[in-house]
C-alpha cells in the first residue's frame, strides 16, 4: 500500500486481463461446439464476440507484464526472452509456456472468425471447430494459472489456498462472459427485424444465465476461501483478518468484490433470467441494463485480483 | 533443481580430464591419480556451508551488516544482512535481544522452486544458494517465496540479489564478511561435512531453533539461544512486543 510492493498494478491487470481474455475464448469456444458448430449455430454470434475479443486483452496483459520486470526496469530490455529458453515446473515458466499456446491457439481460432481474411489452409469451419476443442482446455489452464502461480508459495499465507485458484478460474469465465454481454449490447437493436431481436435476446438469455450459475459458485467458492483461512490458526487466520471487517482491504472487499462484483449484477441477472428459465417467459432485457450488470462483473473482476494480488502482499510472515 | 550441473564443477572435471590426458601423455600417472581423487564430484569432498548463530553474544553492534553492506555496495534501503532487535515485556521485567539475519541456504529452497527461469540454484558442491545475474529477470517470484524476506530486486542490476555467504571470500578459504566483522563471534560459519568443524561441534552441543521451520524449507542458518518473538504472535495479556527487523526502512506487519 506504501508504494512499496514487488507485484504491482501491471502484475494486477495481467491477472486480471489474461483471466477474461482466457475466459472469453473459452465460453466462445464452448458456446460454439454446444451450438453445432456449424457457420450458422444456435449461438454463433455468441462464438464469434468472444473469438475475436478473448485474445486482445490477453495480449495487452502479457506485453504489460513485461513492465514489471525488473531486468526491464533497469533497462535490460530483451533479457525476458531467458523465460522461453528453458521449461521448468515453476508455475511461471509452465503459465508462461501455457500463454505462449494459448496466444497462438486463440488468434488463430479468431482468425478463422474474420470473414475478409483469406483461409490457406484447409476449410475455414473445420479449422473453427478444431480450434474451439483446443482453446477449451488452454483457457481453462491460463485461468488456473493465474491462481495458482499465486498460491504456489507457503511464505504468502492469503494466497497459499488451493479455492485461490478455482476463485480465479471462475472468476475469468465470469468475466469473459461478461465481456461478450458487453460487447454485444453495444451493438443496436432497434432496426432489427423481430426475428433477428429475438435471436439477440435468446443468446442474452443463454449468457445471463451461464454467468448469474458461475457467479453463484464464485460466491460460494469466497465463502469457502474465507472460511478455511478463518477456521485455521498460525499465518493463514492472521493474513485473512485483512479482508475481514476493520481490516485494512475490508470495505474494497466487500464493497467492490462481493456487492458490486457479485451480489449485485448475481441477483439482477437472476431477476431477469429466472422467469424465462421457471415459466418459460420471454427474456428481454435492454441493452443499457445488460451493459450496467456486464461492467459491474468485470470491475469486479478486476477488483478481486486488485485486493488479492495487495493482500497476499501486506500479510503474512514476510510483510511487505 | 538438486540435478542441476553447476557450470563451475562441469568446466572444472573438462580441466582436469583434459589435464589428465596431458600429463598421461608426459608419462605421470601418479600425479593424474591424485587430481582425480581431489574431485569435488566426490561425496567426501563435498562440503555444506552453514551458520550458527549464537544469540546470546550478539549484542546488536551491526557490525555484520555494515560489513556486508561494504562488502557488496547493497543499494540503499535493502540489506543483504541485518539484525532485528526484540524489545518485550512490561517494567521491571522486560527482555532485549538480538537476532542477527542472513540467508538460511535452505536444504528445500522454496524461491529455486519457483524459479521460471533457472537463474537460482543450490550448488552441488558446498549447498550455496547462488543467482546468475545474467539469467535473471527480475519477475520477483523468489522475493514473493522466500519466507525469511530474504531477497530484493537489486536497482542497479535490475536482478534478485541476496546473502551467497560470500561466495568470492569463502573460496579463497576466507570467512564471510559478516562473520569475520563479528566482535563478540556471535556468527560462527563453517562446513556441516566436516565434524571436526566449529559449527558441526556446536551443533551436536547445543540446544537449536531455526527460523520458521513450518515452512518446510530446512534452513542452514541455526539459532542457539535466540529469541524468535514474533509481533503477530498472541502474548499473555497487556505485554508489550515491538519487533524491529531493520531489514529495509520498513516495519514487519
Amino acid at each position: 500500500m506504501d508504494g512499496h510492493l514487488f507485484w504491482g498494478m501491471p502484475v494486477i491487470l495481467y491477472l486480471f486481463l489474461a483471466g477474461m481474455g482466457a475466459g472469453a475464448t473459452t465460453v466462445s469456444a464452448s458456446m460454439l461446439l454446444r451450438g453445432g458448430g456449424g457457420a450458422r449455430g444456435a449461438h454463433h454470434e455468441i462464438a464469434r464476440y468472444g473469438a475475436l475479443l478473448g485474445p486482445i486483452p490477453v495480449i495487452v496483459g502479457v506485453v504489460l507484464i513485461v513492465f514489471e520486470l525488473g531486468s526491464w526496469q533497469a533497462g535490460h530490455y530483451l533479457r525476458f526472452i531467458n523465460l522461453f529458453l528453458v521449461a521448468n515446473l515453476s508455475p511461471m515458466s509452465v503459465g508462461t509456456w501455457l500463454l505462449v499456446g494459448f496466444t497462438l491457439t486463440s488468434a488463430m481460432y479468431g482468425y478463422t472468425y474474420l470473414k475478409f481474411m483469406p483461409m490457406y489452409f484447409g476449410d475455414r469451419l473445420k479449422w473453427r471447430r478444431a480450434l474451439a476443442w483446443v482453446n477449451i482446455p488452454m483457457g481453462i489452464g491460463v485461468a488456473i494459472y493465474t491462481g495458482v502461480l499465486l498460491g504456489a508459495m507457503p511464505s504468502r499465507p492469503f494466497w497459499n489456498s488451493p479455492v485461490l485458484a478455482l476463485l480465479f478460474l471462475l472468476s475469468a469465465l465470469s468475466s469473459g462472459t461478461a465481456l461478450i454481454i458487453l460487447a454485444r449490447a453495444f451493438i443496436r437493436r432497434s432496426g432489427l427485424s423481430e426475428e433477428k431481436r429475438e435471436e439477440i435476446h435468446k443468446s442474452g438469455y443463454v449468457l445471463s444465465t451461464a454467468d448469474s450459475a458461475i457467479i453463484g459458485i464464485e460466491v460460494i467458492s469466497i465463502f469457502l476461501f474465507l472460511m478455511f483461512a478463518y477456521l485455521t490458526v498460525g499465518d493463514v487466520r492472521y493474513a485473512i483478518d485483512v479482508i475481514l471487517p476493520g481490516g485494512e482491504l475490508a470495505t474494497l472487499f466487500w464493497i467492490g468484490v462481493v456487492l458490486i462484483g457479485l451480489v449485485i449484477p448475481g441477483l439482477l441477472e437472476l431477476y431477469f433470467v429466472l422467469p424465462g428459465l421457471l415459466y418459460q417467459r420471454k427474456y428481454e432485457v435492454s441493452r443499457y441494463t445488460e451493459m450496467l450488470i456486464a461492467s459491474a462483473v468485470i470491475l469486479g473482476g478486476f477488483l478481486l485480483r486488485y485486493v488479492v494480488v495487495i493482500a497476499g502482499q501486506i500479510t503474512g510472515p514476510v510483510g511487505v | 533443481m538438486d540435478e542441476r550441473p553447476d557450470k563451475n564443477r562441469l568446466s572444472r572435471r573438462g580441466f582436469l580430464a583434459a589435464g589428465a590426458g596431458a600429463t598421461v601423455a608426459s608419462g605421470l600417472a601418479a600425479t593424474v591419480a591424485s587430481g582425480s581423487a581431489e574431485a569435488p564430484s566426490d561425496a567426501a569432498q563435498r562440503k555444506k556451508y552453514a551458520v550458527v548463530i549464537d544469540a546470546r553474544r550478539c549484542y546488536g553492534v551491526h557490525a555484520c551488516t555494515v560489513a556486508c553492506k561494504a562488502e557488496y555496495k547493497v543499494p540503499l534501503g535493502e540489506n543483504r544482512s541485518w539484525v532485528e532487535e526484540v524489545e518485550k515485556g512490561n517494567y521491571p521485567d522486560v527482555s532485549r535481544s538480538f537476532l542477527p539475519r542472513l540467508c538460511n541456504h535452505c536444504n528445500k529452497p522454496s524461491c529455486v522452486s519457483v524459479c521460471p527461469t533457472g537463474a537460482t540454484w543450490k550448488r552441488d558442491e558446498d549447498g550455496i544458494v547462488v543467482i546468475d545475474k545474467d539469467i535473471c529477470i527480475g519477475c520477483k517470484y523468489c522475493v514473493q517465496a522466500c519466507p525469511y524476506d530474504m531477497r530484493f530486486v537489486n536497482e542497479d542490476t535490475g536482478t534478485a540479489d541476496k546473502c551467497d555467504f560470500c561466495i568470492h571470500r569463502v573460496s579463497q578459504g576466507l570467512q564471510p564478511a559478516c562473520v569475520e566483522a563479528c566482535p563478540s563471534r556471535a556468527r560462527i560459519f563453517g562446513d556441516l561435512n566436516d565434524p571436526d568443524s566449529e559449527v558441526s561441534k556446536l551443533i551436536a552441543k547445543n540446544p537449536l531453533t531455526v527460523l520458521r521451520p513450518e515452512k518446510g524449507t530446512k534452513p542452514n542458518v541455526y539459532y542457539i539461544g535466540a529469541d524468535h518473538t514474533d509481533e503477530r504472535d498472541p502474548r499473555p495479556d497487556g505485554m508489550y512486543v515491538d519487533v524491529k527487523t531493520n531489514r529495509r526502512y520498513k516495519e514487519r506487519r
